[in-house]
């Protein structure tokens, strides 16, 4: 029969929606009250009540949808759902599902979603960075006479990170980290344009996609979509608090790569040098991030109630950012205000572990959306979807 | 007090308790119907006709007055309320308190203090929609047919110029409350529903967009005793609408609001499709539904109205309600989910179809009984000569809901000659 259609449902797909927080999936009616509520849904084709449907069949080809990526999930859905059938989480763990399905290797991201990984997954950069001090020779743990170990050898004198663990290094494991990251999203992102490119949502592109490209980055930085929701309409400008304040370290991480390999002025560099202003942008930075996430957090514990408590993998990378905030505020105070050797280098170790853990697992955890709603949101504007 | 096992009390006036009342009896109980309006027939007095037959409710009710007039075993009270209920099967004792009317038993109905009194009040009959004075008779056919005087809409004073305006010394201004107490051995619950509030159903536009009416409110504007003398008048302008669409499971099957079905909602908006088509052939009715549920033989119903080019049936949720720009028709959102995609349709009103909320829910029942959290009695957990019928229960239509009085007269008569 022309235009046949078989349904093959993936039961454990469905298991799997359910065990990573999607439990209500099977609420749904399809009555449709979230395809109309919702501000950022486009009149062809709404979502989320089918990808409702797609996830309650077991239709795993959902997870090549870019309407779910369109989904910010400002919770109006979930909040007028008349079952509780909670649109707005299942999306977001659809979401997660995708950003495993196009990771590479896709078992490293079955592991960051799982909180019984997560040692491991801290594990695996302390010893890579006490690999790499080991490897330059110097890590402080002497054996002395005996077997008697004792610890780390704090580096006298005025706090410089880099006396203890040279700039180079530094760089080099966190290109290296970088690199592999734009790897995997590079991977990802080709087999998600290929699919999305294909049945079921074969359409015809408009425009260049550079100048798309710029439009919907300009979209995106403005927030133009995130504003539209209306229960969570605060989380927007949060979220853009924690955006602007990566995008400030980024400029000053950039920067300082400049003067340090272009320039050969070496850090750190301080309020009052030549170079006040880039610890004025870094310092608005990590304040703008940690004001932001933490805001997020507060959000958070006042929508549960609505939205629903959300799940590991979205906690996870709030806490992931404020971790990194965090250490990095402290590591710049221990140096800079209060000098405490004893407490500054550790503390600045464990900054270099979580900006590892951030960059080295984008393409696994949450940070991923960056990249896939980026290419959702250029794909529905090329393709006429109000975006 | 003496004992009389033979009694039977009967709370709410509506077609549940009145036939229940009747049954029992004209099987030989005596029966007092506390009734909390002042008028008996309840909802039924106020809808425009029956599903699926289409007929006209008041013969029906007609026929109930006729045999409660008969019947010399059967007595009524009007703004009458259980207040206090005490003992077990065979031996309740029922504190009644029946609220002032104001007005005796010479009322002619002549209409003369409604005339003299200068002060107004919504007219909850007809759900808002127009104003009577303070002095007013409940309907036109009301039973009994006496008027009622509304003291809380009723300004200081102004009862004496109905008093002044009265021929017939009707007009009792210094009428109070009055307790009684009867001893009876069986009680049957016939409170009835209430309409659930529409102005909670945020999204719906109900009580900010002009235009938008409850289905109650559309069985008003249909009957020819109703604000518009039967002639289907949009509020905002009087004008008659053209294109009506009807909003299913207005609140209903929603955990925000009512999280069950409301069982007849289906029905009635197919029913209203036929009242408006039949004014106006021209007229067209879309329905939107999440499912339709036309129970038993109440589908052919459904076909017959489907089958009407003007009715158009839409599988989609409405789930956004506003007014047009400039101008006092009514912009609806769904998604057409036969075709997938956002429908943004204009219409001259909206008819919500919203549910029923068991009068328990609001006014429980003067001795601890057991509900649902949604406020229906549990007929299992009930103390032993209490029976509960119709839509205390769950929400039902009008045929199931006497059928069941029938059984719940029955029940109170085995109730009374079990001692």
């Amino acid at each position: 029969m022309a235009g046949e259609t078989v349904i093959k449902p993936d039961l454990d797909f469905i298991k799997r929606i359910v065990a990573a927080g999607g439990d209500t999936a099977k609420k749904c009616y399809q009555c449709d009250t979230c395809s109309v509520v919702c501000n950022l849904s486009p009149d062809n084709k709404p979502f989320p009540r089918k990808e409702m449907i797609q996830a309650q069949w077991g239709l795993k080809d959902v997870l090549k949808s870019p309407d779910i990526w369109l989904c910010h999930q400002c919770s109006d859905c979930t909040v007028y759902c008349p079952r509780g059938a909670k649109p707005g989480e299942v999306l977001a763990v659809l979401r997660q599902m995708a950003i495993e399905h196009y990771a590479f290797p896709s078992l490293l991201a079955r592991l960051v979603g799982d909180i019984k990984f997560l040692p491991l997954l801290v594990l695996f950069p302390v010893l890579l960075l006490l690999f790499v001090l080991k490897a330059l020779g110097v890590l402080g743990v002497r054996v002395a006479e005996g077997l008697t170990h004792q610890g780390l050898a704090i580096p006298k004198g005025t706090i410089i990170y880099s006396k203890w663990f040279p700039t180079l290094a530094i760089d080099a494991i966190f290109l290296g980290a970088a690199a592999f990251a734009v790897f995997v999203f590079f991977q990802g992102v080709k087999r998600f344009w290929n699919d999305i490119n294909v049945n079921p949502w074969t359409v015809r592109l408009k425009g260049g996609i550079v100048k798309n490209l710029v439009a919907v980055l300009t979209d995106i930085l403005a927030h133009n979509r995130f504003k539209k929701c209306e229960t969570t309409f605060a989380r927007s400008l949060n979220h853009l608090m924690v955006v602007f304040g990566f995008i400030f370290l980024a400029v000053v991480t950039g920067t300082a790569f400049l003067l340090e390999w272009v320039f050969h002025i070496e850090s750190p560099y301080n309020l009052f040098s030549h170079l006040w202003w880039l610890k004025v942008i870094a310092l608005m930075g990590t304040g703008l991030l940690l004001y932001g996430i933490y805001q997020v957090y507060l959000a958070r514990q006042a929508n549960a109630e609505k939205a629903g408590p959300g799940t590991y993998f979205d906690w996870q990378l709030i806490y992931l950012v404020a971790a990194v905030g965090l250490t990095g505020a402290l590591s710049y105070g221990l140096r800079a205000l209060l000098p405490i050797p004893v407490l500054a280098y550790p503390v600045y170790f464990l900054h270099l572990v979580c900006i590892f853990c951030l960059f080295f697992y984008a393409p696994f955890t949450k940070l991923a959306h960056l990249v896939y709603r980026t290419v959702a949101m250029l794909y529905a504007r090329m393709s006429d979807r109000g975006f | 007090m003496s004992t009389d096992n033979n009694k039977i009390l009967v709370i709410g006036g509506g077609m549940s308790g009145l036939t229940a009342a009747l049954e029992a009896a004209e099987s030989g109980a005596q029966v007092v119907i506390v009734e909390k309006k002042p008028y008996l027939g309840g909802r039924v007095a106020q809808l425009h006709r029956y599903f699926p037959k289409l007929c006209p409710p008041a013969c029906g009710l007609e026929i109930q007055f006729r045999r409660l007039r008969q019947n010399p075993r059967l007595t009524f009270y009007t703004q009458a309320e259980v207040i206090q209920v005490s003992g077990a099967e065979g031996n309740y004792d029922v504190t009644l308190r029946i609220n002032p009317r104001y007005v005796n038993d010479r009322c002619t109905a002549c209409g003369a203090c409604a005339e003299a009194c200068p002060a107004e009040r919504e007219d909850a009959f007809n759900y808002g929609l127009n104003k009577t004075k303070a002095a007013y008779l409940p309907y036109d056919m009301a039973f009994p047919f006496k008027y009622v005087i509304d003291a809380s809409a009723c300004q200081p004073n102004c009862g004496q110029k109905c008093h002044a305006a009265c021929a017939y010394e009707a007009i009792d201004l210094n009428m109070r409350p009055q307790t009684m107490t009867h001893n009876v051995g069986a009680i049957i619950l016939a409170g009835g529903w209430d309409l659930y509030d529409a102005a909670k159903i945020d999204n719906l536009g109900y009580g900010q967009v002009k235009n938008v009416i409850t289905n109650m409110q559309m069985e008003r504007l249909a009957a020819a005793n109703g604000p518009t003398g039967g002639q289907i008048l949009r509020p905002s302008d009087n004008l008659p609408p053209k294109k009506v669409a009807f909003v299913q499971c207005a609140g209903s099957r929603d955990e925000n609001h009512l999280p069950y079905c409301s069982y007849i909602c289906c029905m009635a908006s197919l029913k209203q499709a036929t009242y408006l088509r039949e004014k106006d052939p021209e007229s067209e009715a879309h329905i939107f539904y999440i499912d339709l549920r036309t129970p038993g033989r109440y589908e052919q119903f459904m076909w017959k109205v489907r089958d009407d080019e003007g009715v158009k049936l839409i599988r989609g949720k409405v789930a956004k309600v506003e007014q047009e720009v400039g101008s006092p028709r009514v912009v609806i959102t769904a998604e057409n989910t036969a075709t997938g995609n956002k429908l943004r349709d204009t219409f001259d009103m909206v008819v919500l179809a919203v549910g029923m909320v068991p009068a328990t829910k609001t006014t429980p029942f003067a001795m601890p009984l057991s509900y649902t959290p949604e406020g229906f009695v549990i007929p299992e957990l009930l103390p032993k000569g209490i029976y509960a019928v119709g839509s205390l229960k769950s929400p039902l239509d009008v045929t199931k809901s006497m059928q069941d009085s029938t059984g719940a007269a029955l029940k109170s008569l085995i109730s009374l000659s079990r001692r």
